[in-house]
């Protein structure tokens, strides 16, 4: 916690926010940040587009390469990237604090995988009655269920949540497999851009989606930021204070999977960037509880970083910015294992 | 024998499901057991993108009737063998993990021991050039071996392990190698013709020369897990007891690690990294002859078979003329296992 008692930046009356001089500090350095990477991603490489060429371009004045590289290659691809890191980035914090279970996010439970073999259903079975986005809204809602199921405690246990989530998880991804082979016969990129979620061949309406859903959701997340932080006091000083702990967990829960699977719609079921994305932002803004914008600028972070190295590292290129995010994400699920087991809390 | 005695003398609630069967209650799950294999056997030589009717699949063994169905069947038979002998890997694996770990989540697949041998052969054929053939399994023991070692110290920690911290470890390490079998495999289309099998694996691939050189290693592996059936009941009451009585929990141990390893270093070299198989079959087989090792090794040795090529068969059905591989339907098949065991389980927090 910051030594300095947070100021309150207010928007009417139902929405006051804290602010920490360490908090603005962060979100300020992230957003350069992400800046710095988003130029790097649209000027690097064979097709980038030139660094002196660059404000031109942007402000409209680009030419027939140029504007293909911008406007069909890399610039959907870039805000899908920044967009759908922030909405799982934001959708772990809430299902972290909500659950109070650090390791508790949409990827370990097995939710971004059953959006996927929804939004995979969707696109492959049902292409044109059902849109995808209802293909992974319904998904996400059975695989949250399912693990409700079969905890038999809901989701407060830490390790039945885990554990139901990796069975979960098996089958979505069987799902998905058994989807995408009936679909698309024997392509193994396409497969594992299903599997592991991918950002090629993006689109400026998989980026409106996402950030359509952003526009409604991170007030609503941040909202729901607020009375969380009630809730974390215990539930009955937080139903005497206004907080109205059960309608707060569940609508909070209702956002979480929303995000989630706005998320995965367009960008497959990206694994461990919220689980880390929460937790990093917290950890260096002190912060307790789900500060919604270093959350979800902490996401996008981590989302574009990835797909840059999809893009441009030597070894890695043109893999599923998935399977980064999993490779990297994994080493930081067990660096959180080790530590929760030392603390004892696991 | 004298685990049968401890086994008697168990009390309280763990004593009700290890209480004394009858000979014929064990006998009638034998020969069931046994039933359900043949008719896997059968399901495997007779069902796939060609049909073959029952009558024909027996002349065609006999090496009777036209060539095109015998070549059909003959085709068949090599991906049963490696069925039955994958199987049986996965299942007697999965009931030594959980037994030397006395763990109900122990599997070869969920503990990431199989993608630990499938990383470990991928890497080898991907940088060093070796691989391939009889070496495969050779390559793939390390990489198993490494994968337990790995879960094991990991998962135990500083309070000695549980069932809950080896599975979590299971998952980081089946995460983060599968993320880096995928990446190999997708980066060097040239070398893994067949992406998906390192990843999930498949008994498609399969022929005879692939049976016959993990049979050594199979047998090796079961005939240390036979031995391992006294003892595992022994360690099912608890290090101190089994100490107590003159049993060596950490031979017990080390001998179990031997005897997985090498099952499941066979199992992945044949046919890629296969999950729930070793979770679900000892679950299932637990439940109808109690916890006693030595009915439980052998029929799970018989189910294990029974439900891996029951799977290739529906991956084989459901999709024709494709095929879905058989690490998928396992997954989809064996995952249910892992709830309803989820539910059961009284855990800390």
């Amino acid at each position: 916690m910051s030594a300095t008692a947070p100021r309150l930046v207010r928007l009417g009356n139902a929405v006051a926010v804290p602010v920490t001089r360490r908090g603005m500090t962060y979100a300020w350095s992230v957003t350069a940040l992400v800046m710095v990477l988003a130029v790097a991603t649209l000027s690097l490489g064979d097709l980038g587009v030139p660094l002196d060429h660059l404000p031109r371009a942007l402000t409209g004045g680009a030419d027939g390469a140029e504007a293909f590289v911008l406007e069909r290659l890399r610039g959907p691809r870039l805000v899908v990237a920044v967009t759908a890191g922030a909405a799982l980035a934001v959708s772990g914090s809430l299902f972290q604090t909500v659950t109070r279970n650090p390791l508790a996010s949409p990827d370990v439970i097995g939710l971004t995988a059953g959006a996927g073999a929804g939004a995979a259903a969707a696109s492959v079975f049902w292409s044109g009655a059902v849109p995808v986005p209802v293909g992974a809204v319904a998904g996400a809602v059975s695989a949250a269920m399912l693990v409700h199921l079969s905890t038999g405690r809901g989701f407060s246990s830490p390790s039945h949540v885990i554990i139901a989530g990796i069975g979960v998880a098996a089958m979505a991804l069987a799902l998905i497999q058994y989807v995408v082979l009936v679909g698309m016969r024997d392509q193994s990129t396409a497969l594992a851009g299903y599997l592991a979620g991918s950002l090629s061949a993006r689109s400026w309406q998989h980026a409106a989606l996402v950030g359509a859903a952003l526009l409604v959701l991170l007030p609503a997340a941040a909202l729901m930021g607020q009375r969380l932080r009630l809730i974390e006091m215990g539930d009955e000083l937080a139903d005497a204070l206004g907080g109205e702990a059960h309608r707060t967990r569940f609508w909070s829960l209702v956002v979480a999977i929303a995000l989630a699977a706005a998320a995965v719609a367009v960008a497959g079921p990206i694994s461990f960037v919220s689980l880390t994305a929460p937790q990093v932002a917290k950890r260096i803004t002190r912060a307790p509880g789900a500060a919604v914008l270093s959350t979800a600028l902490t996401g996008s972070l981590i989302l574009v970083v990835a797909d840059l190295a999809a893009q441009q590292a030597p070894v890695v290129r043109d893999l599923p910015v998935g399977i980064l995010t999993a490779g990297v994400g994994g080493l930081y699920l067990g660096f959180l294992l080790v530590r929760e087991w030392k603390k004892g809390t696991l | 024998m004298s685990g049968d005695l401890l086994l008697r003398a168990r009390t309280g609630s763990a004593g009700r499901q290890t209480r004394q069967r009858s000979p014929s209650r064990r006998a009638l799950p034998l020969a069931a057991c046994l039933g359900l294999l043949g008719l896997a056997v059968l399901a495997s030589l007779a069902l796939g993108s060609k049909a073959v009717s029952l009558p024909d699949v027996l002349a065609a063994l006999r090496g009777q009737d036209d060539p095109y169905l015998r070549s059909v069947v003959d085709s068949r038979v090599p991906r049963t063998a490696i069925g039955i002998l994958a199987g049986a890997c996965l299942a007697v694996s999965g009931v030594i993990m959980q037994g030397i770990t006395r763990n109900p989540l122990g599997d070869p697949g969920l503990l990431g021991v199989n993608i630990g041998a499938a990383a470990s052969v991928v890497t080898a054929t991907a940088f060093l050039g070796v691989g391939g053939g009889a070496s495969t399994v050779w390559v793939a023991l390390p990489g198993a071996f490494l994968a337990m070692l790995l879960v094991h110290v990991v998962g135990s920690g500083r309070h000695g392990a549980t069932p809950v911290r080896l599975v979590l470890a299971g998952a980081v390490l089946t995460a983060v190698l599968s993320a880096y079998v995928q990446a190999v495999t997708l980066s060097l289309p040239a070398v893994f013709d067949s992406y998906r099998f390192w990843v999930v694996g498949s008994l498609a691939g399969a022929n005879a020369e692939t049976s016959l050189q993990v049979l050594p290693f199979v047998v090796a592996g079961l005939v240390v897990a036979a031995m391992l059936a006294g003892p595992l009941n022994v360690l099912a009451l608890g290090d101190a007891t089994a100490t107590a009585l003159g049993a060596h929990p950490s031979r017990t141990r080390l001998a179990g690690v031997v005897a997985a390893t090498l099952l499941c270093a066979a199992s992945t070299a044949a046919v890629g990294p296969i999950a729930f198989v070793g979770l679900a079959v000892p679950h299932i087989v637990r439940s109808v002859v109690g916890s006693d090792h030595r009915w439980q090794l052998p029929l799970s040795l018989l189910l294990g078979p029974a439900l891996l090529l029951a799977a290739d068969v529906v991956g084989r059905v459901v999709l024709r003329p494709q095929e879905l591989m058989v690490g998928v339907v396992t997954a989809f098949i064996g995952a249910p296992v892992l709830l309803v065991v989820v539910r059961r389980m009284r855990m800390a927090t």
